[in-house]
């Protein structure tokens, strides 16, 4: 593609966590396919590095990282360099019914789900390393709407994301700086199939979504799109990519 | 160089029918679109703006209808040279003011004609004749004014809410067909047809610059979200509008 194309990534430097499985994983392959130099965080190194061998291109960085540790944190911030994207993708996924949430069940999810990517953010602001015209990503979940059974704290942390990404986006605009959510329905990732073990079928899922169950891709492209110069006039905002799940549903009663 | 993701984001092979082509967002979204490789099936009111329109399209084959799509005949008219649509755009409008309590019948007639019913029978029309492919995608323009409230803009909010409507509706009719059905929602851009020169006396247009922490968009931010919404990448997203404000909020 020539320059001057506003959905290449090329020239940009991208940090994609949770990348070494689902929508994270495909996020960092699909942006190096559009030219994107990436910066891999995620916590298993032996899959974060077989994310790595499958990127396009060259001079990409990985950091294996627990992003629940403060102090992995704060070295994904040193390590990482300049960057002109985030992507937020690191997230976990565990289902209990309300009546048996516990303090440690909410401080697990809201560690992974909603401490780790603000706190991220936080550290990447405060040593500068966001480039004016970067875009920083979160992905939510439709659940955040939905709230489908025994997903309580998984639905609030997701939701939370929200709320700090409509504050985030004012406070970087100064800068140039974009900041969005995607929140996609049933994907096919680890993630959706780790649930079903617990009783769901992805079958089930795949039925109640009109365009049937979602690819990683169909998520990691909606992030090119966020992350591109294409979409410089859009920011503080939440995009649903769901296969029409929620189209039936008045998520905004 | 092609890849996945380069293809997932490329109009090569499709041909895109653009209403409203003849002027603003419609010709900028029909501009983009032949550069991203579609072959275009441009339609608008005034044949000679249509014509530079048409003028500025990359590449070859493209078609151009004149057209009042407020006309049925107009419409069949249209149909008959739209076979094979992998993507609709309904861009045509133009904006007009009242207050309610001052509503004219005759106005909130012309709205309707206009912002509801011309896009929503083409379509119809152009489902019923099978000239919508598999795989294809639909795109309706908004505005923010489909989600939110501002003196004034009652009819014209009234129709492009009508058109979410259509959108949830049709985005599960044509889901077994994996047609997709989206809306785009700009906050303001200053096109001069409706806004006027752009410049420091422009009082409406500053106004409106403040309360956008990005600023006011360009038609080609807006054709960037349109070529998004009709290339393969967007193949999962149905149903749902995709808000362009520079960080206003609805």
């Amino acid at each position: 593609m020539s320059t001057g194309d506003p959905f290449s990534l090329a020239g940009k430097r991208i940090l994609v966590t949770g990348a070494s499985s689902g929508i994270g994983r495909q996020t960092a392959i699909s942006c190096a396919q559009m030219g994107a130099q990436l910066v891999l965080s995620g916590r298993h190194a032996e899959r974060l590095a077989a994310t790595c061998a499958e990127l396009e291109g060259e001079g990409h960085t990985q950091i294996v990282a627990d992003l629940t540790r403060q102090e992995d944190i704060d070295r994904v911030v040193d390590e990482s360099g300049p960057l002109n994207g985030v992507v937020h993708a690191a997230g976990i996924s565990k289902l209990a019914p309300f009546r048996l949430i516990s303090r440690a069940h909410l401080d697990e999810i809201f560690s992974g789900n909603v401490y780790a990517p603000i706190l991220l953010t936080k550290g990447l602001l405060a040593k500068k390393r966001i480039a004016a015209q970067g875009s920083i990503l979160f992905i939510s979940a439709l659940a955040s709407h939905v709230g489908p059974v025994a997903s309580g704290v998984y639905s609030a942390s997701k939701a939370a994301l929200l709320g700090a990404m409509r504050t985030l986006a004012l406070d970087v605009v100064k800068q140039g700086i974009r900041a969005n959510c995607i929140a996609p329905g049933y994907v096919r990732t680890p993630m959706l199939e780790g649930l079903n073990q617990g009783g769901g079928s992805i079958d089930e899922h795949a039925k109640l979504t009109p365009l049937g169950l979602g690819e990683p891709e169909d998520v990691a492209y909606a992030a090119v799109f966020y992350l591109a110069d294409a979409s410089r006039w859009v920011t503080r905002n939440y995009f649903i990519v769901d296969g029409g799940l929620t189209v039936p549903m008045d998520i905004y009663a | 160089m092609s890849n996945p993701a380069h293809k997932a984001f490329s109009l090569e092979g499709k041909t895109i029918l653009v209403t409203g082509a003849s002027s603003g967002l419609g010709r900028q979204i029909a501009i983009s679109c032949a550069h991203r490789g579609a072959r275009l099936v441009v339609t608008g009111r005034d044949a000679m703006r249509l014509q530079e329109t048409h003028d500025q399209l990359k590449g070859a084959g493209h078609v151009q209808v004149t057209a009042d799509l407020t006309s049925s005949d107009d419409r069949e008219r249209l149909a008959q040279v739209s076979d094979n649509i992998d993507g609709l755009v309904l861009c045509m409008g133009g904006q007009m003011l009242s207050p309610i309590r001052q509503l004219k019948e005759a106005l909130m007639t012309a709205m309707y004609r206009t912002h509801f019913l011309a896009p929503v029978m083409l379509t119809q029309r152009l489902l019923q004749a099978n000239c919508i492919n598999k795989n294809g995608s639909i795109v309706f323009m908004l505005s923010t004014a489909a989600h939110i409230g501002t003196r004034g803009v009652g009819p014209y909010s009234a129709m492009k809410s009508g058109l979410l409507g259509i959108i949830r509706c049709l985005a599960i009719e044509l889901a077994p067909r994996k047609v997709r059905v989206n809306g785009i929602s700009p906050s303001v851009v200053p096109t001069p047809q409706l806004w006027g020169e752009d410049n420091e006396q422009n009082e409406p247009l500053n106004k409106e610059r403040a309360r956008h922490p990005l600023g006011l968009g360009t038609p080609q931010d807006v054709a960037n979200g349109a070529v998004y919404l009709l290339a393969d990448a967007s193949r999962w997203v149905t149903g749902t509008s995709l808000v362009m404000d520079g960080g206003a909020v609805l």
